[in-house]
């Protein structure tokens, strides 16, 4: 196979099926944000939404992650009548491209590569990316966008921070490996001489 | 969750469903900022009022959204509650009045000046709540494509959002349909009968279906869209989008006003930011 070049994964590639791909990722975080969530503080829910954007970068890139994550919750935001917040959007397409960057370690959902060595790089991306993403960018954005509501955005920020963080190891890592075997399937045969 | 009488594909034929695409996503564009921007109620309420005039002038299926609006009032109040519980002295860098209400114990009380701005602040989540509502009802899909396209984004951005929103009642039908296949081989999902931890691990189980169905689906899709010349040249044209009436001529003016009034607004609270914050606060 082709080694492409880093600049050249972080954008994906942009024709139709990733911008289907994209669409339906959007929609889905919009979706499973307001109803396959419980809400364990104000304004923040534990939700598996955040796998989508994961998916979609094993399978388009990092960049399209980003996208996917920060429509998606705009979404969201749209459907789900709470006031809009693109700081926090924000800061969830600075995690999903971060967590999206599956493809730079190697790692190809699409052909069913995903081994133990990258788990663990996966699930290291998932603690750095909570970090960074709601412990720097967002506040950033609060300070800047919203000014003021900082004290109750770092306690938003700890509790989303770890709840991700919880949901994106323990049930992205089972979704992505099953997701990877099933994609799998197919790629293991090999072509017979021709006698 | 159910979405379908909510957004239609089909233009419909009120007063506010007649306007292009491009008037009513500026026009919602612009409406977002001014609900984002302020804390002040002589602002908020008289968008409130209006948004609720243009939800009944869209005539709705009342029974199919009424569902919707008693979740977004709970979650709504379940949010400010836990705003309060966290920071029960929160909003009186707005407010500056100190007076004490009620005091469960040392710490939980009820200041005047919270008070207030806890129930403005619910009111801001309302009217953000109703512009939306009204915006998603009054448009379809290619309009929304097409507004976004007249922001000058490149198509392929306004193609993502359109294909998201149109997306919407397929994941709603696909989740009864999985819900009921599942139900067939015999899991009890019955609220009454069930407990709800039993039920949360159950809707696990949905979605990671769900979420398998929606991404196999991207092959045809795109394929579909392929075949019909998508993405072949740099620019496009709407089908949907027709010529603007005298309405979108009244509806740009009021933009442009709405506009200058924001700019204004946000520029003159950065360069004399009030001594408190929140004006008609009585004292």
């Amino acid at each position: 196979m082709k080694k492409e070049s880093i600049g050249k994964i972080l954008l994906g590639k942009w024709d139709t099926k990733t911008v289907v791909g994209v669409g339906i990722g959007v929609a889905l975080f919009g979706v499973m944000m307001n109803y396959a969530s419980i809400t364990v503080f104000t304004n923040t829910k534990l939700t598996l939404a955040m796998i989508v954007p994961v998916i979609v970068g094993g399978l388009f890139g990092p960049l399209p992650a980003a996208l996917a994550a920060g429509l998606g919750n705009v979404l969201a935001d749209l459907i789900g009548g709470w006031g809009f917040w693109f700081d926090w959007s924000l800061g969830n397409a600075f995690l999903a491209l971060i967590v999206g960057s599956l493809k730079l370690y190697g790692a190809d959902i699409d052909n069913g590569v995903f081994t133990p060595k990258q788990m663990v790089i996966y699930a290291v991306l998932c603690v750095v990316g909570n970090a960074l993403a709601f412990g720097v960018v967002t506040p950033i954005l609060t300070a800047i966008l919203y000014q003021g509501e900082l004290n109750i955005t770092f306690i938003q920020s700890m509790v989303s921070g770890f709840s991700n963080t919880a949901v994106l190891v323990i049930a992205g890592i089972p979704i992505l490996k099953a997701l990877a075997a099933r994609n799998a399937r197919g790629t293991n045969l090999s072509k017979e001489d021709d006698e | 969750m159910d979405h379908s009488a909510i957004i239609n594909f089909i233009p419909g034929k009120t007063f506010l469903h007649k306007l292009t695409g491009e008037s009513k996503v500026k026009l919602f564009v612009i409406l977002i900022i001014y609900t984002i921007m302020s804390f002040d109620l002589p602002l908020l309420l008289p968008l409130f009022v209006l948004s609720i005039i243009a939800l009944i002038s869209l005539k709705p299926q009342w029974k199919s959204i009424k569902a919707l609006i008693l979740i977004v009032v709970l979650v709504n109040l379940l949010n400010i509650f836990l705003y309060w519980i966290a920071d029960p002295l929160c909003g009186l860098e707005y407010t500056n009045d100190q007076t004490v209400l009620f005091a469960f114990t040392q710490r939980l009380v009820v200041t005047r000046g919270t008070l207030w701005y806890l129930i403005v602040r619910l009111l801001k989540m309302f009217t953000s709540f109703m512009v939306s509502l009204v915006f998603i009802m009054s448009i379809t899909p290619s309009e929304l494509a097409a507004g976004l396209y007249s922001l000058h984004l490149p198509y392929k951005f306004s193609s993502i959002v359109e294909l998201a929103f149109r997306y919407i009642p397929d994941i709603s039908r696909d989740y009864k349909n999985i819900s009921t296949s599942m139900q067939c081989r015999g899991i009890e999902m019955d609220p009454k009968k069930v407990k709800l931890s039993v039920r949360l691990k159950q809707m696990v189980l949905i979605l990671i279906p769900l979420i398998i169905t929606s991404f196999d689906r991207i092959g045809n899709i795109a394929n579909a869209m392929d075949l019909r010349g998508f993405g072949k040249s740099k620019k496009r044209t709407y089908y949907c989008e027709h010529e603007p009436t005298k309405y979108d001529r009244i509806c740009k003016i009021i933009i442009y006003i709405l506009f200058a009034f924001v700019v204004f607004y946000i520029v003159r609270k950065r360069v004399f930011p009030p001594i408190t914050k929140m004006w008609i606060y009585w004292r």
